[in-house]
């Protein structure tokens, strides 16, 4: 027997045995020295679970407590995951539960696949279940392994609809949203502020998860806390909102509204004859009837605290619930409330005092005002000659009459002579307060052609604000636009104007723009901005909705309101927050207030061929002296097509009492001139503001109707005696 | 035969006049001796740091029964070195009839009950026969192919030990434990190497056993776990949540063995070991328990005793007087390593994951006997080399 070949044989079972074991010496080295401490952390982590602990929402208030939003404590039903995994045990325990609870199994099924929830919390299969069905639950919980009744915060919103658009809602997390709110440590499944405060105080509000860490065994089950942050519950927000004066002018608005679009035959809109460029004569629009209808569709109003910024309403209408937003509604039902909707008229999650993309017609001639004073432009004391028209000098006269240029402006047609208003000769004072588009045709033209055609008429009224926004804590806040070059090449690359006017910025324009006509857009807040600015000699205030940020836990006080003599202040915002002070000496300032006072005075107007009344003084011949005094200016910007009936309506009043200091817009949109629409909603206010008008008190709100198609109830003023104005009612054209 | 070498008296200053050198009870292999019961012991310290937690009321549940097997494993080993190999030889048929009936008993049974056919049910105890297939199984092929006596395996002769083989492994296959079958294999190539077989031999069997592991895989012949236990070795990242069970198994092995770095946690202070993360961990992979509480360190130490183990048998084959022992020896050898590579490997992760249990070190009655015998089987060819 061959010996050596035994053992060569051997030898190939020893070196299978040698490469085995050191495959494995390599390996062991690597895990045991090069991976160990990733391993090691991979482990802890994988040991260790984190049990979220859900903050409490901080709340929102009113300047004097009473609760916009709150939370309510509910009942969610959850199921541990680990139950879940496998599909045929997910479909039992669904089986299950779908009785119970009330949730179809394939409502739940959805929720599952749609991976939203957190993992470390049970996913939620029912939210708000009755404390019934919860203890049944538990009673039969071997029925229902890995079931599980978390407490969970709702949101409640008492007083809705009043102050909607302000306060805002809360909706899931948008895809959009995702990786920012990740970012912040939230919860995927968490519903956040999507508008109004909820969302620009989401930070304040939201406060920080807590968690409880556990040592967890292969089963899952938690052996050991290795950890416990308690929660941080989100601070409680007082708005600078008063809710009484917030009720009273939604209700104005929405009052107003309502009577503008129910005028009778003789006092809506006309649709007069007109001379066609071919010599006919026909109505403006020949599809349309002698009178045509106010549409009134929507409005919105300020009321703010020129002293220091603080808004004290902000309403929109047409307004919502917001309680809607917490009623799981279906996307049909949901869509039947808030229909999708192209017509800008009827958007409702808008809130137009901040978002309104507006002309602002008259009520911008102070601005212009100021720049042609401060500028030096003209004296207080300058007369021009207001003829009716005007007709622009700086153009070459022959390109005028060619009609290749538009050089004759007119003055808004006089109700008695059918033909554009003349005036005569006017100064400052008298153009405010007649509201002379001439005068500030010219001051338009000649502003900029006398600075070497620069901006300067832009520079001065961007002082007060327009063309940037005013940076109140409210989301999706509109610029404004103040028309220049600029402005209008960008137009023309949107193809908003054509190419051809987007070439350069005219003396044509400046002449639109001195009475707020053309490019020029501005938010109602940004009006009261610069109104308040006048106001109070000069200080551009941001305007402000949050009053003070407080500690949370504010203790409840009168039912619907909270006791702040017993909670903490976090931080106030009660010192008003300037932007710039603009240059506001008496010589510049007195003419302007003084026409602004004269345009709610009786008798203030001017004799030329006849007495032109001033454009308010009709409406507030009954103002009461007792009443806070004000200055005020409707405007009448023009719409589509420059229909009468698509005039929209616009007024600013403030207080000359600075003990008072109170500025109010108001813009009704379609629904006619500055003095018949938005005026009596100013007037109004200012009316309850002084306390001769008694608002209505604020109640907490009756449950939702779940069956409503309406996103919110209407309102009604209880008391329109202020509407009265000399001559009639409401609405009489002048 | 007889127990003689226990009836062996104490020297007396002249020597043992009565004991020639060649007596088997002189020559016994006291290095492979305290290896395998080193190792024996290491096990039970394993056993019972793996297995501890897992019964609240009894933690000395499964050490206590380890130790009795212990026991019964080495009064088998005993009276298997006590007899001649030759003896065995000549009754090996009989064993090995016995096992084929005993494993068709069990596939029979199993087909009644429609359950897992691995083990039999004895109240306190189940014994697995696959165990005890591959004891004589190898009995049975070693004396087949030392019959020959050429230094190489004629063709009919390999089909014959092939067939041999071939039957407790399919028998094994359709339990389904395709690992103890892989030990058959492993033995069959062993012995068969070492007998003499040409590589194509070697070739065809590897053939052989990976298209029938592939046949049982497609047939679904083997259990759904099984598939599951393939695929999470395919992709160990997988996150099909059905084969999470498989993956959380074998990621925590990995785990358990890192965590351990170069000296390990210390007994009882390993927390993988200690929860409950790696199923059957006293069983299956007792390597991990060893990893996380001696690190590289004790893992090192685990792996040398095997070494030794295996250095000593393999010198038993050189050593031994006939082809019957070498053969016998190779077959011991192959099974062990296999076995071992296996079982650490798959908690390493660079295997699938079985049922093999550890030589010596993994909790199981049959596994601690069979291991006990065949190292008695090696013993008896180390002490009669002089015959």
């Amino acid at each position: 027997m061959a010996v050596d070949k035994r053992a060569a044989r051997l030898g190939i079972l020893a070196l299978v045995g040698v490469i085995l074991f050191s495959l494995i010496g390599v390996r062991l080295w690597f895990l045991q020295t090069v991976r160990a401490d990733d391993l090691q952390e991979r482990t802890t982590a994988a040991k260790t679970r984190i049990v979220p602990l859900l903050p409490e929402r901080g709340r929102i208030f009113d300047v004097e407590g009473r609760i916009l939003a709150g939370n309510k404590r509910i009942l969610t039903v959850g199921v541990d995951w680990q139950l879940l995994r496998k599909g045929s045990d997910r479909e039992e325990i669904f089986r299950r539960l779908s009785g119970w609870v009330g949730v179809p199994i394939e409502v739940m099924q959805a929720r599952y696949d749609a991976k939203i929830d957190s993992p470390f919390l049970p996913m939620p299969v029912a939210r708000d279940v009755s404390e019934e069905v919860a203890l049944a639950l538990l009673e039969r919980i071997e029925d229902f392994p890995g079931v599980s009744v978390l407490k969970e915060w709702e949101r409640v919103y008492p007083y809705a609809p009043h102050a909607a658009h302000v306060v805002g809602y809360m909706g899931a997390i948008t895809k959009e949203q995702k990786d920012e709110y990740l970012a912040q440590n939230y919860v995927l499944s968490e519903r956040v502020g999507q508008f109004g405060v909820e969302l620009s105080m989401e930070s304040v509000l939201h406060g920080e998860w807590g968690k409880r860490v556990y040592e967890v065994d292969a089963a899952e089950r938690p052996v050991r806390l290795i950890e416990e942050v308690p929660p941080i519950d989100g601070f409680d927000v007082q708005l600078t909102i008063d809710l009484d004066v917030q009720q009273y002018a939604e209700q104005a608005l929405e009052t107003t509204l309502e009577v503008r679009r129910n005028l009778p035959l003789e006092d809506q809109a006309p649709n007069p004859e007109v001379l066609k460029p071919d010599g006919d004569r026909e109505k403006m629009d020949p599809a349309l009837p002698d009178f045509v209808p106010y549409k009134a569709p929507a409005a919105s109003a300020v009321v703010m605290d020129y002293s220091n910024g603080h808004v004290m309403a902000l309403a929109s209408y047409p307004t919502f619930d917001n309680r809607w937003f917490e009623a799981g509604l279906s996307s049909d039902k949901f869509k039947q409330i808030f229909p999708d909707t192209k017509d800008p008229d009827l958007s409702i999650l808008v809130n137009r005092a901040v978002q309104g993309r507006y002309n602002m017609g008259s009520t911008f001639k102070p601005f212009t005002a100021y720049a042609a004073l401060h500028t030096g432009l003209i004296t207080p004391e300058e007369l021009f000659n207001d003829v009716g028209e005007y007709r622009m000098h700086s153009v070459n006269q022959d390109r005028c009459d060619a009609g290749l240029v538009r050089c004759v402006y007119k003055n808004a047609t006089c109700k008695g002579t059918g033909r554009p208003c003349r005036y005569g000769p006017v100064n400052v004072t008298d153009a405010l307060a007649i509201s002379s588009d001439s005068f500030f045709y010219r001051v338009g033209e000649d502003i900029m052609v006398r600075n070497a055609m620069g901006p300067v008429l832009q520079e001065q009224v961007e002082l007060f604000g327009f063309g940037s926004d005013t940076g109140i804590d409210l989301p999706f806040e509109f610029d404004g636009t103040v028309p220049d070059r600029e402005l209008k090449r960008r137009y023309a690359e949107l193809g908003i104007i054509s190419e051809d006017e987007g070439r350069n910025y005219y003396a044509g324009d400046n002449v639109q723009l001195a009475i707020g006509q053309g490019l020029l857009s501005a938010t109602p807040l940004q009006l009261a901005v610069g109104y308040a600015t006048i106001a109070n000699q000069g200080f551009v205030f941001r305007p402000q909705i949050v009053k003070a940020i407080w500690n949370s836990g504010v203790p409840d006080g009168e039912p619907g309101e909270v006791d702040f003599s017993r909670g903490t202040i976090h931080e106030s915002f009660d010192d008003p927050d300037l932007i710039r002070q603009v240059e506001m000496p008496g010589e510049v300032r007195l003419p302007i207030v003084d026409g602004l006072r004269r345009v709610v005075t009786p008798g203030a107007g001017v004799e030329s061929d006849f007495y032109h009344h001033t454009t308010g003084e009709n409406l507030f011949f009954d103002y009461p002296d007792e009443a806070i005094q004000i200055a005020g200016k409707t405007g009448t910007a023009q719409g589509a097509g420059n229909f009468p009936w698509n005039d929209s309506s616009v007024f600013t009043g403030f207080s000359i009492d600075e003990t008072q200091p109170y500025v109010v817009t108001a813009y009704l949109e379609k629904s006619g001139y500055g003095s018949q629409a938005a005026a009596p909603v100013v007037k109004c206010t200012f009316l309850a503001l002084s306390g001769i008008t008694v608002m209505d008190p604020v109640v907490q709100s009756d449950p939702l109707d779940l069956n409503s198609r309406r996103a919110a109830p209407s309102m009604e003023l209880a008391d329109t005696s202020c509407y009265n104005a000399r001559g009639g009612g409401i609405g009489t054209n002048e | 035969m007889g127990v003689t070498f226990l009836q062996r008296r104490p020297d007396s200053g002249l020597g043992n006049v009565r004991s020639s050198p060649g007596d088997p009870s002189r020559n016994i292999d006291w290095v492979l001796m305290v290896t395998q019961v080193a190792l024996a012991v290491i096990g039970c310290f394993i056993v019972f740091s793996a297995s501890r937690t897992r019964i609240v009321e009894d933690p000395y549940a499964f050490v206590t029964r380890q130790v009795v097997f212990g026991i019964i494993a080495a009064v088998v080993m005993f009276a298997v070195m006590s007899v001649d190999y030759e003896w065995l030889k000549e009754r090996a048929t009989f064993f090995y009839g016995l096992t084929l009936v005993i494993l068709s008993l069990l596939f029979i049974v199993g087909l009644v009950n429609d359950r897992d056919r691995i083990s039999f049910d004895f109240g306190p105890f189940n014994f697995q026969p696959a165990e005890m297939a591959k004891f004589t199984t190898l009995l049975v092929l070693a004396a087949y192919l030392a019959d020959e006596r050429s230094d190489e395996v004629s063709y009919p002769r390999f089909l014959g030990g092939l067939l041999l083989v071939g039957a407790p492994a399919v028998l094994v296959i359709l339990q389904p434990d395709l690992g103890s079958a892989s030990v058959l294999i492993s033995i069959a190539m062993g012995v068969l190497l070492v007998a003499g077989a040409k590589p194509k031999y070697i070739a065809l069997i590897s053939v052989l056993s990976l298209s029938t592991v592939a046949s049982a895989f497609i047939s679904r012949l083997v259990n759904q776990y099984q598939i599951e236990r393939l695929r999470v070795f395919v992709d160990q990242s997988t996150t099909d949540p059905e084969l999470q069970d498989s993956v959380y198994q074998v990621r925590n092995a990995v785990r358990a063995v890192g965590t351990g770095g170069l000296w390990g946690k210390g007994w009882l202070n390993g927390p993988l070991t200690n929860g409950r993360d790696i199923p059957v961990m006293w069983a299956d992979f007792p390597f991990a328990a060893v990893g996380e509480q001696f690190g590289l360190v004790g893992c090192s130490a685990l792996l040398f005793l095997f070494v030794v183990a295996l250095a000593r048998i393999w010198r038993i084959a050189s050593l031994s007087r006939d082809l019957l022992g070498t053969y016998l020896c190779a077959g011991v050898f192959t099974m062990v390593l296999w076995q071992l590579f296996q079982n650490v490997g798959m908690t390493l992760g660079i295997m699938p994951v079985t049922g093999l249990p550890m030589p010596f070190v993994s909790y199981g009655g049959s596994s601690l006997i069979t291991y006990f015998a065949l190292f008695g089987i090696v013993q008896s060819v180390h002490m009669r080399r002089m015959r």
